[in-house]
């Protein structure tokens, strides 16, 4: 047997162990745990193993699911670097965030149903890493949108995150329509949905005028899953999830989903449509960050950051530099997942309080946490040498060769990430401790302070302070691999595998110089942006006890606030026409098929059946008499004709 | 004279005679747990019967002078049988508290009957078919009386012995015309002449009196009258083991007759079994409908099962007629298949039957309220076995109509009545969800649940739930192995 046999096991173990949870142990916390956390953990070592004895190289391992007659079902699954690095950061970003909920979920009443819908996800997740064919990546890119709805629903009690379960699959499945019309597209035009045929077909030629569309339709579905703009909504909302969902949902593997996908078929797309990818792409790096200057929820900041991230590694993978965006969501992964848990450290310690404006001061109380916090602020902000610079420069430098003005958003979104971070840092780990004045610019958070005043009391009366090992130790190995994640050989990986003829850089030192010769505008521009950022926020936000942007921006701020109105202008215009047109397939349905047609019938069946069974008179005579008849009436049948 | 190639048979048999041996010597306490041991003998069996120690190796001989055949056909039927009695036995020791004394003779009375039925899938001639007929029939009229302190159980014996008797004297009847016009027993020796006879209407006359008394068993219509009686009022690890075991039965030995001894007059016969087949899925949909007795509903749709299995036999006398292609057994193989899926669903709906409805006077839909919080194991294998029976994906009951349909589609470019029957079958289908469903709404939706104790499973009771789930599973998602099986077994039929 071959070591890539063991990449089935990676697949099915968080399923069986999803399966086991669910039907046997959801009264036994423990080993609910270990089984969820052991699945994902074995499947971080079998991988290092696989890696280790069987290298980068692409390869295909696939059996016969069924086969009746000329259709025949492949199951496939494909290796390469892509898919190897991807199967990494799952697994081993996840194995944190499981080890991290296992502290954090520690007094939940649903502990165990939670480890069996994060082995479920993970399960999902790794199916589509590893597909080797749409059909296949279709089906567990529809089984993530599933699990990610048990998982931010969570607490389905609280109406807010039933919403936000629901908000979240509707608006994927609206990209998901695009996607499966993109790839219905494909098979018809070239009869085939594996991988490798594509890509060997050379595609683009054979699906001649459809390309394009074909292209942008399969661009859809990774506007949904990567919440890009337009359908960007659902993600700030999906904060409603408990915190280690947030880690390893909405930043390390979901939403990388999309950039995954994209980078996987890189193959199909043409020029014009990657134009409108990058763009799609800087739009909503922009948007995003202007949204998250003006939050004040610790969670939502990091939503839209990560929303803004993620425009950035689609705005990477548009501007042909697909092996930039991967290696922008490796590092993410791990930077993000490890803002996300300190995030969620801070939450519990605060008892559950997410606004920055009533923190404050947590760097004594909570040294571990704040540091490895700080250490994520860095990389995403991209200071050098930790990963987020290497990796943000690696798509800066695709910018600057391609496209300038998709340049300067860029450098001007990483003046606003080192920004909003900073006010972040600022507001709530530095400073003095806050008596939980809530500032007036967030309107619902305003109405919502009155209620909230018991708890709020409730909560000040504690102690902020550190959070247990099983939280923390997650944070630390996090925050390693945020620092040297740019100098591992990632972008040498990604890039011999989508660009092998360009020269990589090899050996720590020659990774640790190589932005400043290859493209030095780009690395200095990036710098400069993180300056600028880190002066403004200090010069705003040093020891402010609230927040002074409302005053000196005025309307733009309440726009920022406000997410830019887009919830409002969905509601008022996407929302009621699909209302409307609900409301009219209601009354047909109701009315026409259900009364009319269905209930004839189906009330004709009934009476058949009723008429029926008066036959059954439980009469012996009766049953030997209609044996004799039946006799008879076969012998009329065959003979008397 | 070649009694090694009747080992298999032997064995079983003999482990009856233990049973009822141990009886004798075992304390009171003891005596359910002879269940399981006679089950495990028979999963041994099972298992054995895939190595080359077994008689089932022996593909191709026959004994007795070719009134016993060891084929691919009867090896598959073979191993259906023991899995089903090792299956019905660990129901059968859950139900042990409701049998008021010698619970051993009950179990022993089961295997008895599956010695028939493992004679029946080997049958070759007139003789064996009505001797191992008889010994499976004979074995239900007590089974089915055996809780002789319940007047319902009495009667259902009592129907099913006036009515079985009735079809034996029918079949016996068509046997002996058979035989007198002639001459033949041997269904091989049959076959060589039975094309000159295909015309004499005494010679048609006695194949179709056999052909009744094989309906009977399957309950196909219109012999399917005693089938919701009999169901409800025996004890349920009878009924299930009629729903499968004699059913299964009574399949083997039809198509063994219909293909291997009167492949000519089946073939002039394909709208008979068209009609037949189309009638039967309706009325055991149609009449299950308002039934709120759950034996009583499995009764029914144990009907429109029978009529669903003829597809396929119709579909295989079609293509006979169409002249033979390499497929041409694609019906047969489904049919097959199709009993095997039945098998595990039909043993978890029965099971849950068991265990749910223990302290219940009637097996009343009701019943089963609030099931799914006094036991969610066994509201999902419930569940489970109505989703599979209705034929929904990925369950094994899905894929054993879709086989089924298929080849029934497949004849009718050459014989439009198959359109129609694929039609009929699909209305069935549909009509099916309708009673289904209401099951598993009752399981999950039902507002007054008259008990919420949760229910005590044994592990054994476990296990074979667990073995039937996976198997309802399996045949679903990896329909191939067992398809192929199915194929290979059914190429004996074609000449």
């Amino acid at each position: 047997m071959k070591v890539e046999a063991l990449t089935w096991l990676v697949l099915f173990l968080p399923l069986l162990a999803a399966g086991i949870i669910t039907l046997f142990t959801l009264r036994n916390k423990a080993v609910s745990a270990t089984l969820s956390i052991g699945a994902i953990v074995t499947g971080f070592v079998l991988t290092l193993a696989v890696i280790k004895f069987g290298g980068w190289d692409a390869r295909e391992l696939s059996v016969n699911w069924l086969s009746i007659g000329s259709l025949n079902v492949d199951f496939g699954l494909k290796l390469d670097a892509l898919s190897l690095m991807m199967l990494l950061i799952v697994t081993g970003v996840g194995s944190a965030i499981h080890i991290y909920s296992y502290g954090y979920m520690r007094d939940d009443p649903g502990f165990s149903r939670f480890f069996a819908c994060m082995s479920l996800f993970t399960f999902s997740m790794l199916g589509i890493v590893l597909a080797n064919n749409f059909l296949q990546m279709f089906i567990f890119w529809e089984l993530v949108g599933v699990s990610s709805y048990l998982l931010i629903g969570f607490w389905f009690e609280k109406p807010s995150a039933a919403d936000a379960a629901k908000k979240a699959f509707i608006t994927n499945r609206l990209g998901d329509l695009g996607f499966i019309l993109g790839i219905l597209i494909i098979f018809t035009a070239l009869g085939s949905l594996n991988f490798t045929v594509l890509e060997s077909g050379n595609s683009i030629a054979a699906l001649g005028g459809m390309a394009t569309l074909g292209g942008l339709l399969v661009f859809c579905g990774a506007i949904g899953k990567s919440a890009q703009f337009p359908l960007h909504v659902w993600l700030p909302d999906a904060m409603e999830g408990p915190t280690p969902v947030s880690a390893l949902i909405h930043a390390a593997t979901m939403v990388a989903a999309g950039v995954y996908m994209l980078c996987r078929v890189f193959f199909i797309f043409t020029p014009d449509a990657l134009t409108v990818i990058s763009w799609i792409g800087g739009i909503t790096a922009l948007l995003a960050a202007l949204i998250a200057v003006q939050q004040n929820d610790i969670k939502r900041i990091l939503a839209y950051s990560t929303l803004s991230q993620l425009g950035y590694m689609v705005m990477g993978v548009g501007l042909t530099a697909p092996e930039a965006g991967m290696f922008h969501l490796t590092t993410h992964a791990f930077f993000k997942a490890l803002l996300f848990l300190g995030a969620g450290s801070v939450i519990i310690a605060l008892h559950h309080e997410q606004d920055i404006w009533k923190m404050g001061g947590l760097r004594k109380k909570m040294p571990v946490t704040f540091w490895t916090f700080m250490v994520g602020t860095l990389a995403l902000a991209g200071v050098w040498p930790l990963s987020g610079f290497f990796s943000k420069d690696a798509i800066l430098a695709a910018a600057h060769e391609n496209n300038l003005l998709l340049f300067i958003l860029g450098v001007a979104v990483a003046a606003l990430t080192t920004f909003y971070m900073f006010r972040l840092v600022f507001v709530a780990f530095l400073g003095d401790r806050r008596t939980g004045v809530a500032p007036v610019s967030d309107s619902k958070e305003a109405a919502q302070a009155g209620d909230e005043s018991m708890r709020q009391a409730r909560r000040l009366s504690y102690e902020p302070h550190e959070s247990p090992g099983v939280v923390i130790w997650p944070l630390r190995i996090l925050a390693v691999a945020s620092v040297v994640g740019g100098v591992i050989g990632i972008e040498a990986l990604f890039g011999g595998m989508f660009k092998p003829d360009a020269a990589h850089p090899h050996g720590l030192l020659a990774q640790l110089v190589y932005p400043f010769q290859h493209a030095p505008v780009a690395a200095l521009s990036g710098l400069a942006a993180f300056a600028v950022g880190l002066f403004a926020a200090w010069k705003l936000y040093a020891n402010a006890k609230t927040d002074p942007l409302p005053d000196k921006l005025g309307a733009l701020s309440r726009a920022m606030a406000n997410r830019f109105y887009f919830d409002e202008i969905y509601e008022a215009t996407v929302i009621r026409i699909h209302d409307a047109i609900a409301a009219i397939a209601d009354w047909i349905d109701r009315w026409i098929i259900e009364g009319f047609c269905i209930g004839l019938v189906r009330g004709g069946t009934d009476l058949t059946g009723r008429a029926l069974r008066l036959v059954q008179t439980g009469n012996l005579q009766t049953y030997a008499f209609l044996f004799v008849l039946g006799v008879a009436v076969v012998l009329w049948f065959v003979l008397g004709k | 004279m070649n009694l090694s190639l009747m080992s298999l048979e032997i064995a079983v048999v003999a482990l009856g005679l233990l049973v009822l041996l141990a009886d004798l010597w075992l304390p009171v306490e003891r005596k359910r747990m002879l269940g399981y041991a006679a089950a495990a003998v028979l999963a041994v069996l099972f298992l054995n019967s895939f190595t080359s120690h077994c008689s089932c190796a022996a593909i191709g001989e026959s004994a007795f002078g070719g009134m016993f055949v060891q084929d691919g056909l009867s090896v598959f039927f073979k191993r259906l049988f023991l899995l089903a009695g090792a299956l019905v036995l660990m129901l059968t020791v859950e139900f042990s508290d409701r049998v008021a004394a010698g619970i051993a003779e009950y179990y022993s009375l089961i295997i008895f009957a599956l010695a028939g039925m493992l004679f029946a899938a080997s049958s070759n001639d007139f003789a064996m078919l009505f001797v191992s007929i008889e010994l499976i029939t004979i074995t239900f009229y007590v089974l089915t009386s055996f809780t002789r302190g319940k007047v319902a159980a009495l009667e259902a014996g009592v129907k099913y012995l006036i009515l079985g008797a009735l079809s034996s004297a029918f079949m016996i009847y068509g046997i002996a015309l058979v035989w007198g016009t002639t001459g033949k027993f041997n269904f091989n020796e049959l076959a060589m002449v039975a094309g000159n006879f295909a015309g004499n209407k005494l010679f048609l006359f006695g194949v179709l009196f056999i052909l009744v008394g094989l309906g009977f068993k399957i309950a196909a219509f219109p012999f399917q009258i005693w089938t919701p009686d009999v169901y409800q009022g025996a004890p349920t690890p009878t009924t299930a083991f009629l729903a499968i075991g004699s059913k299964a039965a009574g399949f083997v030995l039809l198509v063994r007759f219909l293909f291997s001894a009167i492949p000519e007059v089946t073939a002039q016969w394909a709208n008979l079994l068209i009609v037949i087949s189309a009638v039967t899925i309706l009325y055991g949909n149609l009449c299950a409908i308002p039934q709120r007795n759950l034996k009583r509903l499995l009764g029914y749709s144990s009907i429109a099962h029978a009529g669903y299995l003829l597809l396929g036999v119709a579909a295989l006398a079609g293509a006979i007629a169409n002249g033979q292609s390499p497929t041409a057994n694609a019906g047969a193989a489904a049919v097959l298949y199709y009993l095997a899926g039945y098998l595990f669903t039909t043993v978890a709906a029965f099971a849950v039957i068991v265990l749910v409805m223990r302290h219940l006077d009637s097996e009343d839909v009701s019943g089963l309220a609030g099931l799914h919080q006094r036991s969610p194991l066994l509201a999902a294998t419930l569940t489970l076995a109505m989703v599979s029976l209705a034929g929904i994906p990925p369950l094994a009951g899905f894929f054993g109509k879709f086989l089924l349909l298929k080849a029934v589609i497949e004849q009718g470019a050459a014989n439009p009545g198959f359109y129609c029957l694929a039609f009929t079958a699909l209305v069935g289908v549909v009509i099916s969800f309708y009673y289904y469903f209401g099951v598993i709404r009752a399981i999950y939706w039902s507002k007054d649940a008259a008990e919420s104790s949760p229910i005590p499973l044994s592990w054994p009771m476990k296990l074979s739930v667990a073995a039937c789930v996976t198997g309802m599973f399996y045949l679903g998602l990896f329909p191939g192995a067992v398809v192929n099986a199915a194929a290979q077994a059914t190429r004996v039929l074609l000449h």
